[in-house]
């Protein structure tokens, strides 16, 4: 029983902070994807 | 049977799901292109190399595939069968029958910062390596003759040089320390990896490649989280590159969850070496005997039960994660000493980019993690059956993974997506392919990289490259952004490439006498510097004239 509730609770943190990510990424940013275009890339 | 079928068929669908949900709009129709993933229609079978071979035996198999299927769908069911191999592959090194440990080692080995970061970097050819090694390690730590191993392989064969050096760090340590015929187990691993490695190896040593100690500040592994470059390292992230994070990995709480259960992993391989199959003793091993004692996995008869209760790769594969992990430090924290190795020989130049050879971690840990869930989500002694409970528990556990990197999913928020070549490119090479007299092709503008409209203005190689039967001349220097402005040039492989970039750079007026006795046929030149270029090139003939392309011959 106490590795469900463990489970259940590790999932619905996880689950939650995955959900902030995606919003996060998904909202829209005033800057612009990868620039600059023709470098290799950046570091 | 129906039992051990579905134990088998379970990592492979989780693989295949998880492949499909990541890959998303990548697998609609047309090609997928990003980075060093340039895959073109009708690729020509030629095995022609300039500078290193870093596309060997690869591109050649792929055109090969393609006159069986369209070169897109070829590019797809590779990209899908990373996914399948890598799933099934790890889930096969978890010791038992129970379904829970090898999902969750499937899911992890799919679903992880590693996989995810060398997709976005179009490493296609690496992940066959990458997808490829549990099953390299399996045959190393089983024995069983040269053959199995060299067909566990392939895929590393197939992929070229990163992919099987890759396998090499992970499948001889394994060889070496695996009980049993240790010696001529090593020597055949030995073997195997050379004659593999021949396609790329030849051409390498015969290349005349330079290779720039600056590229050993540019490719150093780099902190993609709070938790710097060892965490990063340790969490299987790191890459030098900026732009192939996953979005949203950096965030604190998931790169902290990411850095947990890699600690968690980490410690289960070390502490849970016994198989979790409840509680069996370990028969003892005939005197005199010397066969390699193995794990039992799903579908085999459990017969051979590991004397000592270890699995047999576990200190060959902590030896090359520990190895893996030190090569990757030392681009990092030690980059001199890297830099005097490639400047004696630029054959140590593989290791510039150091982060790749964390796979064999990336194993441990997907292993250990699968360990962890089968002690974690193992029947209550007493109770019997599987309950609820227990299912419940194996679920949230093989999902954690890709919760904590959920936007990898969905060809990583868009960064992966299926584009067609404008009609431009398909003329273009129909003329060069189709004319029968040599010479090569020189492709403006003089840079490695293009960013087309058309392909949402993603970074990628010069699709020219790969499109054309005959040498392709391209200015393979590459540019990294190293912040605030500044550009870090590592200098090109190719030599003749090298010639011709200073001929460009340097000389003014007519450059098509100088051209020509070079070698060069065509010159390619795609919108930018068109005019300013033409001008400098009187005698050519315009072989084709477009709003994208100007083709000249010379």
């Amino acid at each position: 029983m106490v590795r469900v509730l463990a489970a259940l609770v590790v999932g619905v943190v996880l689950a939650i902070g995955a959900s902030i990510s995606v919003v996060n990424v998904v909202a829209p940013s005033p800057q612009p994807p990868n620039k600059p275009l023709y470098n290799y890339g950046n570091r | 049977m129906r039992g051990r079928r579905f134990v088998g068929a379970v990592p492979v669908l989780a693989g295949l799901i998880l492949g499909l949900v990541a890959l998303g709009p990548a697998l609609k129709p047309g090609f997928v292109l990003r980075y060093d993933m340039v895959f073109v229609p009708d690729p020509p079978v030629m095995w022609q190399v300039s500078g290193f071979p870093r596309a060997v035996p690869s591109d050649l198999v792929v055109a090969l595939l393609s006159h069986i299927a369209p070169a897109q769908v070829v590019q797809k069911l590779i990209l899908v069968g990373i996914f399948v191999l890598a799933g099934s592959g790890a889930a096969g090194l978890i010791p038992g029958d129970r379904p829970a440990p090898r999902v969750a080692a499937a899911v992890f080995y799919v679903w992880n910062a590693y996989l995810a970061q060398r997709l976005l970097l179009g490493q296609w050819a690496l992940l066959l390596g990458f997808a490829g090694l549990p099953w390299a390690v399996r045959a190393a730590a089983r024995g069983g003759g040269p053959w199995r191993l060299a067909l566990a392989l392939l895929p590393a064969a197939i992929g070229g040089f990163q992919a099987m050096l890759v396998s090499a760090l992970a499948v001889l340590p394994v060889a070496a320390t695996r009980p049993g015929r240790r010696l001529r187990g090593t020597l055949e691993a030995v073997a195997v990896i050379a004659v593999l490695s021949l396609p790329w190896a030849i051409p390498a040593l015969l290349s005349e490649a330079v290779t720039d100690p600056a590229g050993v500040e540019a490719f150093a592994p780099r902190a993609d989280g709070p938790f710097g470059t060892v965490g990063s390292l340790l969490s299987l992230g790191g890459i030098w590159n900026a732009e192939a994070d996953v979005p949203g990995q950096s965030a604190w709480w998931l790169a902290t969850a990411r850095l947990i259960i890699a600690v968690i992993a980490v410690a289960a391989f070390v502490l849970l070496p016994r198989p979790l199959t409840g509680g069996q003793t370990p028969p003892q091993a005939p005197a005199g005997d010397d066969t390699p004692p193995q794990v039992p996995v799903s579908g085999e008869a459990p017969a051979q039960v590991p004397v000592s209760g270890e699995a047999p790769y576990r200190a060959g594969l902590l030896l090359a994660a520990c190895a893996g992990l030190v090569i990757a430090l030392t681009g990092a924290y030690a980059p001199g000493m890297l830099k005097s190795l490639i400047a004696w020989w630029p054959g140590f130049g593989p290791l510039r980019d150091g982060q790749l050879y964390i796979a064999p971690l990336a194993l441990v840990q997907a292993i250990g993690f699968g360990l962890f869930t089968g002690r974690v989500c193992r029947p209550e002694e007493g109770r019997g059956g599987v309950r609820g409970g227990v299912v419940m528990t194996a679920v949230v556990a093989a999902l954690l993974p890709v919760l904590v990197m959920p936007l990898f999913a969905f060809g990583a928020a868009g960064r992966l997506v299926a584009v067609g070549y404008p009609e431009e490119w398909r003329r273009v090479q129909a003329i060069v392919n189709g004319d029968p007299r040599p010479g090569a092709l020189l492709s403006l503008p003089w840079g490695a990289h293009r960013a087309f409209a058309w392909n949402g203005g993603r970074v990628i190689l010069d699709p020219a490259t790969k499109a054309f039967a005959r040498r392709v001349v391209w200015n393979d220097a590459l540019a990294v952004g190293l912040g605030r402005g500044r550009i870090l040039q590592v200098a090109g492989e190719d030599r003749l490439g090298r010639r011709i970039g200073a001929v460009l750079g340097t000389r003014t007026g007519p450059l098509t006498a100088v051209l020509r006795a070079a070698g060069i046929r065509y010159v390619l030149i795609v919108r930018q510097n068109e005019n300013t270029f033409r001008s400098r090139l009187p005698g050519a003939v315009p072989a084709f004239v477009g709003r994208e392309m100007t083709l000249l011959r010379l």
